[in-house]
């Protein structure tokens, strides 16, 4: 690792300064564990290193809005901020069973919600959890503002729609009481391990009947993606076996899997079928 | 459990001597070591399994500031004429000579006072190859029109390899044969022939502590100091390497975190010795965990067993012929051929036997020890194929093991007798262990639960050497100094305890000193099992000559015989001060018969047997072949547990290790390039891949030629243990794999397969 410069703005206009640079070598960074690896393997090289640690009010911080509907999450909150959050907990406890299998304590303990993001590796658990809680990045940058649907931030594999001096700010996720979610991480090598698919589902429901439904798949594809075909086929149906395989057929084919070391893409496939299915009845309260 | 002796120092769980220096950071390990005017190396690998190669530039590397030198093999050339190593074969280059035989080999090296430097000016050297054909795999290596080696080079280190001649136009390395009794006649003889093909991954070592060596060299002598297991062999090879007699080449060695037999024979040491030559400075190169995977690995193999029985469960007749796929150079792997192929037929008493076992050259990574020496991997398939012929003639699995199982004073396939082998209590106690008189629910739903047992065995390194010196000091204090490399195994400890024993003084007063050439005497090895037995034999000589002296210097000194003035007395006495020592040595090479070449034959093949047995408990779930080991029961014969505590240690850490080469670690190949070669992609197993229950037991005995009674413990565990699991895994879901790892999607398939709905090939 050659040396780099390292600098930790204490204000946005500094930042956007400091940023102000065609050099892709000049980058933002968050909590740095992802970045760090890729620095150590030389496959990204710095040159400049804008740590937004320092930067504090929007970037910080976990609020629940005054009537509850909705939270704003800074982006440089760490994992474990979320994960011990007891707002958290009661309003989207989807992130807290998350955390229980992500990483571990110290990169818990660093890693944070906007540089996981930003980062674009489709094998991340936070992305199609965020997703399908419909959950939008504020993002900053030196002309304004805007808000972005998570599923927009991603173009491909490793590829963001992020510009060279934009910055994600915060997320805001909305709280959704008739809506029950669930993250179904599954590995096929050691029990803890990148997945091969990441599943998240959402949905609102009366007894069986499915009113709506949100299903991303990651990890498996080059980017976290919706099922809208599975989406369809479950949104106003009534949920039994048969509906369930169905919905993973319909899963499988409007996906591309490619073959990888967690599994071939015929294996991975059998799985998405075989796990949409449990991840919808485990939100349905089987 | 053994019942704990009355002795002082013999069967208890004393705390290790390194105790709290490890816990409070202190331990010396190589990675902390720095010398004035050090410069770190760091690695160009080859991109190409298999090539010539046209031109390496590495202008670009040497012109960046804070680069001292861009070293090829030309250079080291001029300071070593001859710069090719290895223990069996002296095949290796120090760096790539003209070829390249693997991806991932060493090509040049960047020399920098900063290692940063060293790693960025590596990535601004290029190389231009002229690819040839590779050859991956061991069976078509075997027959291949490609060769990986134009002509073989024995290197005639060891009395059991010494047969071996140069060859060419082939890439087989060694072919070791075994013919025990008449076994046409046997198969002619029997009433049932089974037949079964199984396979082996290419896993790796990963210890926590990844290879680094330092050397010194100056005007006519060298000093290393190297993270390695074998530091007398170390300085051997430099030696001649060097053409310096052995007094000028100095060798040291500090803890390891972890060998697992990778850290044996010259690995980093050569390239470091000569980079320091060339550079006229101190050089030290760390390996990072990624870059291991090119450093040494395990062999995979391809074994085929074939079995005549008779319609009573008496096995007649067995042919075992295996493949084991060496990498790009042969390392140790013509000794695991040998030593892993005799025992290759399983702890059996089979009257006719015949074994072909053949190392081969393939363009991978170098493959050599780890951790059992190819005994998992041939138990792998001998165990395996125990439950298939059961499971196809109706025979209770215990049962026809009991009925076959080698019993002590006959001859093994070597024909070597069986003595202090445990194999029947091994076996009682896992029965026991494992509940086995009640029957397991194995579900009826998505979920199937299974249960399977294995035993085998293996055969010891021989023959090899240890010695020992013991030193009392002055004030009656004392010293060990030996050569065994302490790499968490506890051997230190263990060490202390057996002399402490001898010369009737607290085991943790003693000081052990860390093999440094210079100082301490000549050991083989920390490798194989062999330590507890081999050194702890010398180290027990030692004490009993040290003890000799003391009472000889009491007799001189006109004390009563049996009289208990302490030793610092009796220094005084003799010098009117605090002065002296009195040492004993000890030296200890076991009894050896070199095998008859074409027959395998030896009275003498091992100086004692390894033995171990497990069972293990899985559920799978149908629909998505997920496998979870519930329940892992491993049991060793280790003769007297010296240090129960640590022992049992040994056993789950041999035992996890295994547990991971059978169901998570794979070196992924495609094309001859690793796909998979960090720990992000290269799994070993965790805390949450841990059995629910995880017992790990040893059953009384003693090797009665033991020190106190005592054989090695390092690997006993991880013979039976992939072979259990797999018997688990065919009693769940009525399948048995052949090829390991067992995956959660082998799994699947199989099943997918046996309902004649197969799944895609990707």
């Amino acid at each position: 690792m050659a040396s780099f410069e390292l600098v930790e703005p204490t204000n946005l206009e500094d930042a956007f300064a400091l940023l102000d640079d065609d050099d892709p070598a000049v980058r933002p960074f968050g909590g740095g564990t992802a970045l760090m690896l890729m620095m150590k393997a030389q496959l990204f090289k710095p040159v400049r290193l804008v740590s937004l640690r320092r930067l504090g009010q929007r970037f910080d911080g976990i609020t629940l809005s005054q009537d509850a509907s909705s939270f704003r999450i800074g982006a440089m909150t760490t994992f474990s901020q979320l994960e011990h959050s007891p707002e958290i907990g009661a309003y989207l406890p989807i992130i807290t069973q998350t955390m229980k299998t992500l990483a571990n304590v110290r990169v818990r303990n660093v890693a944070t919600v906007g540089g996981n993001l930003a980062h674009g590796d489709p094998h991340l658990d936070l992305p199609p959890v965020w997703m399908t809680l419909g959950a939008e990045a504020l993002i900053v940058n030196k002309s304004g503002k805007r808000l972005v649907p998570i599923a927009d931030l991603y173009a491909g594999y490793y590829e963001t729609t992020l510009a060279q001096g934009d910055l994600i700010a915060e997320l805001h996720v909305p709280v959704r009481p008739a809506w029950r979610s669930f993250y179904a991480k599954v590995t096929t090598r050691a029990e803890h391990d990148w997945p091969a698919l990441g599943i998240a589902v959402s949905v609102q429901a009366e007894g069986r009947y499915v009113k709506d439904v949100s299903i991303v798949l990651s990890a498996a594809v080059d980017k976290p993606t919706r099922l809208v075909a599975a989406e369809d086929l479950l949104r106003g149906a009534t949920i039994d076996e048969q509906v369930l395989r169905r919905a993973g057929e319909a899963a499988v084919a409007e996906v591309h899997i490619e073959t990888d070391n967690r599994g071939s893409a015929a294996y991975k496939k059998h799985l998405l079928s075989v796990h949409l299915g449990r991840a919808i009845q485990t939100v349905m309260g089987e | 459990m053994v019942a704990v002796t009355s002795s002082p120092n013999i069967g208890k769980s004393i705390d290790r001597l390194e105790a709290r220096e490890k816990v409070t950071g202190r331990v010396e390990y190589v990675h902390h070591l720095r010398l004035p005017g050090m410069l770190y190396g760091k690695i160009f690998r080859s991109t190409v399994p298999h090539a010539r190669i046209k031109s390496v530039d590495i202008s670009a590397a040497q012109a960046l500031e804070g680069v001292y030198q861009v070293v090829t093999i030309d250079d080291i050339r001029k300071v070593i004429p001859h710069p090719y190593y290895g223990p069996a074969f002296h095949d290796q280059p120090i760096l790539a000579d003209g070829k390249v035989r693997f991806a991932g080999e060493p090509v040049a090296v960047v020399l920098a006072t900063d290692k940063r430097i060293a790693e960025e000016a590596v990535g601004l050297i290029t190389a231009e190859y002229e690819d040839l054909p590779g050859v991956f795999d061991e069976v078509d290596a075997m027959t291949s029109e490609t060769l990986v080696h134009d002509v073989l080079k024995p290197a005639a280190t060891f009395p059991d390899l010494q047969h071996l001649k140069g060859r060419s136009g082939t890439n087989v390395a060694l072919d070791y044969h075994l013919l025990h009794g008449d076994p046409d006649a046997g198969f002619a003889a029997s009433d049932h022939i089974f037949e079964h093909t199984f396979r082996t991954q290419q896993v790796m070592h990963t210890p926590m502590e990844p290879f680094v060596s330092v050397a010194d060299a100056q005007e006519g002598r060298v000093t290393l100091h190297t993270a390695s297991q074998g530091p007398s062999f170390v300085r051997i090879e430099i030696a001649r390497l060097l053409g310096l007699p052995e007094n000028r080449v100095r060798v040291v060695v500090p803890h390891l975190g972890g060998g697992f037999g990778g850290k044996l024979y010259i690995k980093l040491e050569a390239l470091v010795t000569a980079l320091s030559m060339v550079a006229q400075r101190p050089v030290k190169i760390s390996l990072t965990m990624e870059e291991q995977f090119y450093m040494v690995t395990r062999h995979p193999c391809t074994f085929k067993i074939k079995s005549g029985v008779t319609k009573e469960g008496k096995i007649l007749a067995r042919h075992c012929e295996i493949v084991w796929n060496g990498g790009a150079y042969a390392d140790i792997g013509p000794r695991v051929t040998q030593k892993a192929g005799f025992t290759s037929a399983g702890p059996y008493d089979i009257e006719n036997v015949s074994i072909d076992s053949y190392a081969v050259y393939t363009n991978r990574p170098p493959c050599g020890a780890l951790r059992g020496f190819g005994a998992p991997q041939t138990a792998w398939a001998y165990e395996c194929h125990t439950d298939m012929i059961a499971d196809a003639l109706g025979f209770d699995k215990i049962e026809f093991r009991r009925q076959n199982l080698l019993r002590e004073g006959r001859p093994q396939a070597s024909g070597t007798l069986m003595r202090d082998a445990a194999l029947d209590q091994v076996l009682d106690h896992i029965v026991d262990r494992m509940n086995w008189s009640v029957p397991l629910n194995k579900g009826t739903g998505r979920i199937r639960r299974g249960r399977g047992i294995a035993i085998g065995f293996k055969g010891i390194t021989a023959p090899t050497t240890s010695v020992a010196i013991v030193n009392m000091y002055g004030d009656g204090s004392c010293g060990l100094y030996i050569g065994t490399v302490d790499m968490g195994q506890g051997s230190d400890t263990v060490m202390a305890q057996i002399a402490a024993e001898v010369l009737n003084i607290d085991a943790a007063s003693i000081r052990v000193i860390h093999p440094d050439t210079d100082v301490t005497p000549y050991d083989m090895g920390t490798l194989g099992s062999r330590s507890t037995f081999h050194m702890g034999t010398a180290v027990r000589l030692a004490a009993e000559e040290a003890k000799a002296k003391i009472a000889a210097l009491a007799v001189e000194l006109g004390m009563p015989e049996g009289s208990n003035v302490p030793l610092a007395e009796l220094f005084r006495r003799k010098y009117g001060m605090q002065a002296g020592n009195i040492i004993g040595t000890g030296s200890f090479i076991p009894a050896y018969e070199k095998p008859d070449t074409k027959t395998g034959q030896s009275t003498k093949a091992t100086p004692f047997w390894g033995v171990g047995a497990a069972g293990a408990e899985v559920e799978i779930d149908t629909e998505t072949g997920h496998i979870k080991v519930t329940k892992l029961v491993n049991v060793a014969d280790v003769g007297t547990a010296i240090n129960p505590k640590m022992v049992q240690q040994q056993l789950s850490g041999a035992g996890i290790m295994q547990l991971g080469f059978t169901l998570t670690e794979n070196m992924v190949f495609r094309d001859g390039q690793l796909t998979n070669g960090s720990l992000a992609d290269y799994k070993i197993p965790n805390l949450l891949d841990m059995p629910r229950e995880f017992i790990n037991e040893y059953v009384e005995s003693r090797q009665k030629d033991g020190p106190f009674g005592a054989k090695g413990a390092g690997e006993s565990t991880t013979i039976a243990l992939s072979p259990a699991i797999g018997n688990a895994v065919a009693d769940a879901i009525g399948i048995h794999l052949t090829d390991l790892p067992i995956t959660p999607e082998s799994i699947f398939r199989a099943l997918q397969e046996a309902n004649g709905t197969p799944l895609a090939g990707d």
